[in-house]
């Protein structure tokens, strides 16, 4: 909180060059609120009563198709979370997501980051093959490779066929179809964070690896020692978005499998719009929203604690 | 030893490119063909390399036969576009607003801005479908749009950009006899043209690759935009012929790559911009 306040003061203090006198002109306030009223009424009804109501709702046994009867029933909805085998499986989907996926994208994205860093010819063509599948809409990327991992008459199972390996039932899977969708996450997602990285890698000083180049360092220790702390900042920043932003996975297994087989690729985001939207259940629905929300808030706050701390040493 | 060394970077780069190359191939390719020639050539070379003799617009005119995909590309060219200019308007004035006048609880509601950008959007769709609900807008156009034209972070960018804007511009354009409405969208907006660009065109993808939010706010098939449209026609008739679903994904994809083309710069700079912040 106290880091908050610092910085808050921090922000304010830029805006200090505006204040020309202690006292508020009457124009300016009604300019001012003119200008703000369409954004904070907005902001107001499609931000802040959503998290109201569901915490009023969490609360409460409230089904949409009988309005008139929700009764507050305590901590019942969360109780029940407990002991819900479903949401459980379905918080150990997103995690398991979230651990494999944020990794494997990031890696992905450095190392085609460091190969279009090169100064050679055709270079450009290469980062727009890389970045291609980037241009792709999530719901495009799915159905595509749905049709491409068809486990009887699919472009990849024939191509496995023909170096030898038998065919595999990816999606149609339990065991295989979560690692499947992190692959083609990964695999969609790795171009754009390839562009920011690169942004990284050409603001690095290249006389700091011609120092090392003299001290006889070898390629890795260069990476390790010169490349990774130059680009930490933009490293640290992509953690914290590739994290958040896995948590709310659901177009992926909401077009491609459905959240199946067995409920192997159901995540919390998907939970929720089944049994809110879908069966109408929005007390339940409500009180998951509020834990995952509050969980989400939790989780960036400790990794942007974890990237300033880091910062700061 | 230089040459071996190209040679191989080369041998490489090129590997790693057909990993993201080969399945877009396959889509546009397969687009042009009937679904016995792509099952015919799918374990050959052919599956990625045309030859001109198989390739047809038969599954386009199909497509269009029994599906009438432009009618959901254009509610989602629109749906992105008024977005972006109501959303760019709304946001800006707001952000104007906080860094250039002086007025009571402006710290406050800067502390209110700053504090909803944590907020998980996307977790809290449910309740959001239940404000919209109560309010009579779900499957109207309205209810669908407005959740999502205000965007708190944009809020906050355009504040940061026009902290550094230049006070005087403004004070001569008042000296011209212009309002504090007619300077900003007269001296304001026009001169900070390529913030707005960057911005904007973040929001229309954003706008033209939302999935979950319209699936909940619009379930008419007529007002559907394309991403959902898609889905519902892959999910309903599984039968539907591969060439069929190649074409329609080529077609939804060529706006996004058109716009690619034309803005690559301002794309990369704004998704860093919005993260250093």
């Amino acid at each position: 909180m106290k880091k908050f306040i610092k910085r808050f003061v921090k922000v304010r203090n830029t805006t200090e060059h505006f204040r020309h006198s202690e006292h508020y002109k009457t124009r300016d306030i009604v300019s001012a609120y003119g200008f703000l009223t369409p954004a904070l009424i907005l902001a107001i009804l499609f931000i802040v009563l959503p998290i109201i109501l569901a915490f009023t709702y969490g609360f409460t046994d409230y089904y949409l198709l009988k309005p008139n009867d929700k009764e507050f029933i305590g901590l019942e909805n969360f109780k029940r979370m407990i002991t819900d085998e479903v949401l459980i499986q379905s918080f150990k989907n997103t995690i398991k997501f979230v651990v494999f996926v944020v990794p494997l994208q990031l890696s992905m994205a450095l190392g085609l980051a460091l190969i279009v860093n090169k100064k050679v010819r055709g270079v450009g063509f290469f980062r727009t093959a890389y970045f291609s599948p980037a241009v792709l809409s999530l719901v495009v990327i799915s159905i595509l490779w749905t049709v491409m991992l068809n486990p009887t008459s699919g472009l990849i199972n024939e191509l496995l066929e023909n170096v030898g390996i038998s065919k595999q039932p990816f999606l149609s899977s339990a065991s295989q179809a979560m690692y499947t969708i992190i692959a083609i996450s990964a695999w969609s997602g790795c171009g754009y964070q390839m562009m920011i990285f690169l942004a990284g890698l050409k603001n690095i000083d290249g006389s700091l690896y011609e120092a090392a180049d003299i001290d006889g360092a070898n390629a890795f220790q260069k990476f390790l020692f010169i490349t990774i702390p130059s680009i930490k900042p933009i490293l640290m920043f992509l953690v914290i978005t590739t994290t958040i932003q896995a948590f709310k996975l659901i177009v992926q297994p909401m077009v491609m499998t459905g959240g199946g087989p067995d409920y192997s690729t159901i995540t919390i985001l998907q939970y929720i719009y089944e049994y809110g939207f879908r069966h109408r259940n929005i007390g339940y629905a409500s009180a998951i929203t509020l834990v995952f929300t509050i969980f989400l808030v939790v989780i960036s706050i400790i990794i942007k604690k974890l990237f300033i701390e880091e910062k700061a040493a | 030893m230089k040459i071996v060394k190209k040679t191989l970077f080369y041998i490489l780069a090129s590997l790693v490119a057909l990993q993201f190359l080969l399945p877009l191939i396959w889509m546009i390719l397969s687009s042009f063909k009937i679904d016995e020639v792509i099952y015919r050539d799918i374990d050959t070379i052919f599956a990625f390399v045309p030859r001109f003799s198989d390739l047809s617009f038969d599954s386009y005119v199909e497509l269009l036969g029994f599906y009438n995909i432009f009618k959901n590309v254009g509610n989602s060219l629109i749906y992105a576009s008024v977005t972006v200019v109501v959303g760019l308007t709304i946001n800006s004035l707001a952000g104007y607003a906080l860094a250039r006048f002086k007025f009571p609880f402006k710290d406050w509601i800067l502390i209110f801005i700053i504090a909803l950008m944590i907020v998980p959007i996307e977790a809290t769709i449910l309740p959001l479908f239940l404000v919209v609900n109560q309010m009579g807008l779900i499957n109207t156009i309205p209810g669908y749009l407005l959740p999502f034209i205000i965007n708190v972070m944009n809020i906050f960018l355009f504040r940061q950009h026009f902290l550094s804007f230049p006070g005087e511009l403004i004070e001569s354009g008042k000296i011209d006899g212009l309002s504090e409405v007619g300077c900003f969208f007269r001296i304001v907006m026009p001169s900070s043209l390529n913030m707005y660009i960057t911005v904007g065109i973040l929001t229309f993808l954003a706008s033209w690759n939302d999935f979950l939010w319209p699936v909940m706010a619009l379930s008419n098939a007529d007002l559907m935009p394309i991403q959902v449209a898609l889905n519902a026609v892959f999910a309903d008739t599984y039968n539907i012929f591969t060439s069929h679903m190649m074409a329609a994904l080529t077609i939804i994809t060529i706006p996004i790559v058109i716009l690619y083309i034309i803005f690559q710069k301002y794309i990369v700079e704004g998704s860093m911009q919005s993260g250093i912040k």
